[in-house]
């Protein structure tokens, strides 16, 4: 990372724009894009532009509040990640995936973490029938080739912000770990941080735990009650989710959330009231699993934040040119 | 005209007349009237229960060894901490849901008191949809975050709370991510005085969602989101607004409870829960799934708009919530017309950690907008003291149902001492 404090804000839009840093983390994001579809072609995937707003977007977690629109007087939503277009496009297309623009209204005190924008965009990836573990491998894959393809397009770009590119050498070379969310509590409990069992793995924990390492790993199973309804629940262990997140090394934290979905009308209709939610909201969605959604595993991967990595940027909003951060009226 | 003197012959006539306008209150009452069971009721076993002081008193004894001189009733503790905030008394304020009486200025000025008091307060789960949040052209008065302002401008530092609630249909508006995100709830959030309570089902309605009675242009304006029925008559200017109740099942509170807990780590999670059959197994699925409090609001509880059969026939009465849930380690929060010091020990000694003022609440700030909620409460503070220190006991957890006489009771002998 270049040094600057973690809860540094973004300098005024001039300031940010004609800045070094700023033009070689955009240039580098410029390459991840190309490189993402590059690889997503090569591997048949099929891209579609997304929704930017519906009459629902997807559960949330977390705490972050979703954005009305007024749509000729019906309250529709900006899409705060496209999961529930992206079960359905499968109906055309067995894989698919987007690059996605997304607005959460995070919490406030995500503002400091420098892994938070309000507006954020993610690589969304869906496949049909897929299993968590053949979606783990387009994960790793995809990252992979994005890091190659990054650092062979821009080689200047990283050396103007100092990353070095050793620090991708076992990435390149070592499949990723795959450890339990049991394993991960475990090991926060061993390193005296407070993680609770139930929940997902705090903001402060994923940033230890990523210290911990020299290359990202996957974080798989997550208990049920610390994700919303989309999230697949296993059929031999009640309680477990059929879930990951992919958390990259040296403290840059979470990139990447997915994981087999839940598809069966029944199912769904349960898991939205587990998550509290109300079935109404969500009837275009529940009448298409009424009549059948494919069974699909997929992810979102956060732009900006593998942005930040590969270019061992010190906070998320280096990576975007317009940033928003929890709770500041920018532009 | 016939007569059958053996049937309600008023009611009869007048659902007769009425249809169905006549199975609710007058709805003339409506926006001025708190609804709950009937005031012809007869006391409820709760009322008839007497407190027994005994003879001998031991712990008043270990107390005189503390203060080396005979203690009164001063010196009973009443602070406490109740679902994770501390209290000075086991005593909060109970959600008033959307009622136009409390959005009518009564709830900022109930809001005001009560953090002037340090006292837990709840704020009900379609204040945001009825009344709006405060933010973006609305009016800041009536809305949710007016409430939260008035009691964060007056609470002493280190007391009380805020607990918001939302329950299935209040989801839509988000209402807890609004508050989690807002810069007014901040200071709350940090210092740990913040709560969101899962709303399952209430008191005077168990089974029923939330109910309020609107003019046809507003109800016109949330017509997709509630059923809106025409209850009163087509030719009647006002309609009624009906919620869900919400569908619950062991498998579903535990889940949202943990989802609660992940999704607002740094706020409490409050589960409230109607006078249903089952309440103690769901209070116990609650606090399992880690709950810092579960309300349990008695079938007497009130404020809100309701059926008069429900007011008057269904839900467990509060005493027996109490007899089926028990004590237990995690707080236990109830109400149904708690208003004076006597009903709210005898809850305390079946279990409950801290009794919930509703109805009383609005007309104690109707009868005096900045001191009425104050006096009420310091009455029932006092003779909460009186009556423990006449029990032998100066710490609330020291009572037990030893210190209540339930008429028709088995007699005791001399060996139950």
């Amino acid at each position: 990372m270049t040094g600057t404090p973690d809860a540094a804000l973004p300098p005024g839009t001039r300031e940010h724009l004609t800045s070094p840093v700023t033009q070689a983390a955009l240039r580098i994001q410029n390459s991840i894009t190309a490189g993402t579809r590059e690889y997503l072609g090569m591997n048949g995937f099929v891209e579609l532009q997304p929704p930017l707003i519906g009459p629902v977007t997807d559960p949330g977690c977390r705490g972050a509040k979703q954005v009305d629109v007024d749509y000729y007087g019906h309250k529709y939503k900006m899409m705060t990640s496209v999961i529930l277009y992206k079960q359905a496009s499968l109906l055309a297309f067995d894989k698919i995936f987007y690059v996605a623009p997304n607005v959460r209204l995070e919490p406030l005190e995500t503002s400091t973490t420098g892994r938070h924008l309000v507006e954020f965009t993610q690589i969304d990836v869906e496949v049909a029938r897929a299993s968590r573990e053949e979606v783990l491998d387009v994960a790793q894959g995809l990252l992979r080739h994005i890091v190659a393809h990054t650092l062979r397009e821009s080689k200047v770009d990283l050396a103007t912000l100092g990353r070095d590119q050793e620090a991708f050498t076992a990435l390149l070379e070592e499949d990723f770990e795959r450890m339990t969310h049991r394993e991960a509590v475990s090991r926060l409990q061993g390193l005296r941080h407070g993680q609770s069992a139930d929940a997902e793995i705090d903001w402060q924990g994923e940033r230890i735990i990523s210290e911990q390492t020299n290359r990202p790993f996957f974080i798989v199973d997550y208990p049920k009650g610390s994700r919303g309804f989309t999230d697949g629940e296993s059929s031999t262990e009640p309680g477990v989710l059929r879930n990951f997140d992919l958390i990259a090394s040296d403290g840059f934290g979470e990139l990447c959330s997915g994981g087999e979905r839940t598809h069966e009308y029944r199912r769904l209709i349960e898991r939205m009231r587990e998550t509290g939610e109300n079935p109404a909201k969500y009837a275009w969605y529940l009448d298409l699993a009424r009549e059948g959604l494919p069974p699909s595993a997929g992810f979102g991967m956060g732009l900006e934040r593998v942005t930040r990595y590969i270019a061992g940027l010190d906070a998320i909003w280096q990576a975007n040119a317009y940033p928003k951060l929890p709770g500041i009226a920018t532009p | 005209m016939i007569t059958a003197r053996q049937l309600p012959e008023d009611a009869i006539r007048a659902r007769a007349r009425e249809g169905s306008a006549a199975i609710f209150p007058d709805v003339a009452g409506y926006g001025r009237s708190l609804f709950g069971a009937d005031v012809d009721t007869p006391p409820d076993e709760l009322d008839r229960a007497r407190i027994v002081p005994p003879v001998f008193v031991p712990r008043r004894l270990e107390k005189m060894f503390d203060l080396a001189r005979e203690p009164v009733y001063g010196d009973v503790g009443l602070s406490t901490v109740l679902g994770g905030f501390t209290a000075p008394s086991p005593v909060f304020l109970c959600a008033f849901g959307s009622t136009q009486v409390a959005g009518s200025g009564l709830g900022i000025a109930a809001s005001e008191q009560a953090g002037r008091l340090g006292m837990p307060m709840v704020i009900g789960e379609n204040v945001v949809p009825m009344h709006g949040y405060g933010r973006m052209g609305e009016s800041v008065e009536d809305g949710l975050l007016g409430r939260i302002r008035a009691y964060a401008d007056a609470v002493p530092d280190g007391l009380g709370g805020v607990v918001v609630q939302q329950s299935t249909e209040d989801a839509d508006a988000e209402v807890w991510n609004l508050v989690y995100s807002d810069p007014s709830a901040t200071k709350l959030l940090e210092t740990g005085r913040l709560a969101f309570e899962l709303k399952v089902g209430q008191g005077a309605k168990p089974g029923l969602g939330g109910m309020t009675v609107l003019s046809r242009t507003a109800a016109g304006e949330i017509a997709e989101q509630y059923t809106v029925d025409e209850a009163f008559g087509r030719d009647q200017a006002m309609v009624l607004r009906s919620s869900s109740p919400g569908t619950f099942t062991g498998e579903i509170l535990r889940q949202q409870i943990h989802l609660m807990r992940n999704n607002y780590p740094r706020a409490r999670a409050w589960v409230k829960l109607h006078p249903g059959r089952d309440v103690g197994e769901a209070a116990r699925v609650a606090w399992a799934a880690g709950a810092d409090a579960v309300t349990v609001d008695g079938a007497e509880g009130g404020t809100g708009w309701a059926p008069s059969v429900f007011l008057d026939q269904v839900g467990l009465p509060l005493v027996e919530c109490l007899r089926r849930v028990g004590k237990h380690d995690a707080s236990l929060l109830v109400s149904g017309r708690i208003w004076e010091g006597a009903r709210a020990l005898k809850c305390l000694a079946m279990g409950a950690s801290a009794v919930g003022l509703g109805r009383a609440a609005l007309l104690a700030v109707d009868e005096d907008a900045t001191e009425g909620l104050v006096r009420l409460v310091r009455c029932l503070e006092l003779e909460l003291r009186l009556l423990a220190s006449a029990l032998g006991k100066y710490d609330l957890a020291d009572l037990t149902t030893d210190d209540l006489w339930f008429p028709g009771s088995s007699a005791r002998t001399e060996q139950d001492g």
